[in-house]
């Protein structure tokens, strides 16, 4: 159990977090660039000294910050961080890295196979490519029997089937030896693929922590809906809710078409329609709003068009979530 | 065309080449084997080249102990002030060797605190091997440390961060991974800071005229018998100050190869 609650001082605001990682659990940090993800990484690292802080690692306290102040130095603490630079010591083979910190040969040679380095150990860093770099990283990290895995953006700039299935072993990898994992992304689909549960940080504030479908289906606050993908937010059409509060739009949750079973529907004209992936991108001007969709047909530029928001969070006028 | 100025930059370049290895030229040109035989031979011809070799090695053994801590400390900016401490390492570049030699008078001569404070153990600063180290060290710490800081920025402070957290100490991080990385640039700190030793003149002979090592025998035997005599200390010089700077090369050059892959 990997156990956080931390406060530590960034130059424009204060990043604030508890959270706790079970044995084998996946978290993953998402939020926006600068909003203090790495920063709390590298608190539970210990590279990073926090303002207030208690941070335990299956029973062991690594750092208090009350007494009895504890601050376990980086090499003690067992704590293996994995970030975008693999972080290769360019003056030692594939193997030698492997093994900068034990591991015995046939341990080596089995997570070699199970990463696909084994003909690459006799190589020198410089020779290998990105993803193969990021294997040797994650085998040694995996060999230095680490209590915990921090993995801070690792595959940012990989290409998308590589960082697919990087994360893939990842997880296979962290199962089967059951420790906690932490993942910083700024891409939601990095964090869902990785993740058994979801953390919403913003401005150094834990926004919401839920599993990876609930934090887009049911997001806690209208910043966590921008944050998540949401574009637009409409008011409400029924007389009965308050003026302020609103719905709010994901374009994968919009379907074409009068549906008002399923949601709420909008009409408007078309404004604009470009493809988007397999898919097609449809902006529809509202009376209240320019509304985007994601549909499988084409539609004509300024043809009238219907369309169902599918089950729409609703927000009040504080951004708070209405449940219904 | 293209060919054309491709070939006048090869030109330009070797004739660059040529002026600056003229004086090891003129060196070889001119030197006969038996004035060579003749120098060499006289009685306490190897003395200078002694008291030389050791003194050098003195001063690259301070060097190390206390230049490396120092370049290293400049390098990864932990120092309060670190504009304050690079001004002190580079005024000793910036001297003129002759002023330094003129000034260490004034600092550790007979007549100063320090001076005094070093008679009280029967140890003296100007006119022994001492005084010899000390302004070797004077004239060559810049060069060392300057390189070694360089070649100790060129190393990732991230990689060292990754060592410590796959369960390196800060002495077990610098051996295996800053040490290693640096050893490069290291290398040619020491064999510049080599090189400038041995061939250390200006506050030699104002602190150090005695005992006498190559760069003063060479003066010394130029003043009394003349040029044709002094040559061959001269390339004794060489031969001793150039191949620890040339073997420090090659092997840097091997090493980043080998990085390379």
């Amino acid at each position: 159990m990997l156990d956080v609650d931390v406060e530590v001082d960034r130059r424009d605001f204060v990043v604030r977090a508890a959270l706790a990682v079970a044995p084998g659990e996946r978290l993953a940090l998402f939020g926006p660039s600068g909003a203090g993800k790495t920063t709390l990484l590298e608190v539970i690292a210990g590279l990073v000294p926090p303002r207030r802080a208690r941070i335990s690692l299956s029973g062991r306290v690594l750092t208090s910050t009350e007494a009895p102040v504890i601050a376990v130095p980086p090499w003690q603490r067992r704590v293996g961080l994995l970030r975008q630079d693999p972080g290769l010591f360019p003056h030692l083979s594939v193997r030698d890295n492997l093994r900068y910190s034990g591991g015995s040969d046939a341990e080596l040679r089995s997570l070699a196979t199970a990463l696909g380095i084994e003909g690459l150990l006799g190589s020198m860093p410089a020779r290998v490519s990105g993803g193969q770099a990021h294997r040797v990283a994650l085998g040694r990290l995996l060999l230095s029997h680490c209590d915990a895995l921090l993995l801070d953006e690792p595959y940012t700039g990989l290409d998308a089937s590589l960082r697919r299935a990087l994360s893939e072993l990842v997880i296979t990898l962290v199962a089967e030896r059951g420790r906690p994992a932490i993942l910083v992304a700024h891409e939601l689909a990095d964090a869902q693929a990785f993740a058994c549960r979801l953390a919403v940080l913003d401005q150094g504030r834990l926004l919401q922590l839920g599993s990876p479908d609930e934090v887009v289906a049911r997001p806690a606050s209208r910043r966590v809906a921008e944050l998540v993908g949401y574009t637009a937010f409409v008011p409400l059409a029924g007389a009965e809710q308050s003026s302020a509060a609103v719905a709010g739009i994901h374009p994968d949750r919009v379907i074409g078409g009068s549906h008002p079973d399923r949601g709420m529907v909008l009409s408007g004209v078309v404004a604009a329609c470009r493809p988007a992936g397999a898919l097609w991108e449809v902006s529809v001007r509202t009376t209240s709003a320019l509304v985007t969709g994601r549909l499988f047909e084409p539609v004509p530029v300024d043809r009238e068009l219907a369309i169902t928001v599918v089950d729409p969070p609703r927000f009040d006028a504080d951004g708070a979530q209405v449940l219904t | 065309m293209r060919y054309a100025s491709g070939w006048l930059g090869v030109a330009g370049t070797g004739i660059v080449w040529l002026i600056l290895l003229g004086p090891v030229i003129a060196l070889l040109t001119h030197l006969s084997w038996s004035s060579i035989v003749s120098s060499l031979t006289a009685p306490g011809a190897w003395q200078p080249l002694i008291v030389s070799v050791e003194s050098g090695l003195v001063t690259l053994a301070v060097l190390v102990v206390f230049g490396t801590p120092l370049a290293r400390a400049l390098a990864r900016g932990t120092l309060p002030f670190p504009r304050v401490w690079e001004i002190g390492v580079l005024a000793s570049l910036l001297l003129p060797p002759l002023v330094i030699g003129l000034l260490l008078i004034f600092m550790v001569g007979p007549f100063t605190w320090i001076g005094q404070l070093l008679g009280h153990f029967n140890i003296y600063a100007v006119n022994t091997f001492l005084a010899l180290v000390i302004a070797e060290i004077y004239e060559s710490a810049p060069y060392y440390v300057l390189g070694a800081q360089a070649a100790f920025a060129s190393v990732d402070p991230r990689l060292e961060q990754q060592a410590a957290l796959l369960g390196d100490r800060p002495v077990r991080v610098f051996r295996r991974v800053t040490a290693p990385l640096a050893a490069p640039g290291l290398a040619m700190a020491l064999a510049v800071a080599w090189a400038r030793a041995m061939g250390a003149f200006g506050a030699v002979v104002i602190i150090a005229y005695h005992p006498y090592g190559l760069p003063l025998q060479i003066w010394t035997t130029l003043q009394e018998t003349g040029l044709p005599s002094a040559l061959p200390f001269a390339l004794v010089l060489l031969a001793v100050a150039l191949p620890l700077p040339i073997a420090a090369y090659i092997w840097s050059a091997r090493a980043r190869r080998r990085r390379r892959g």
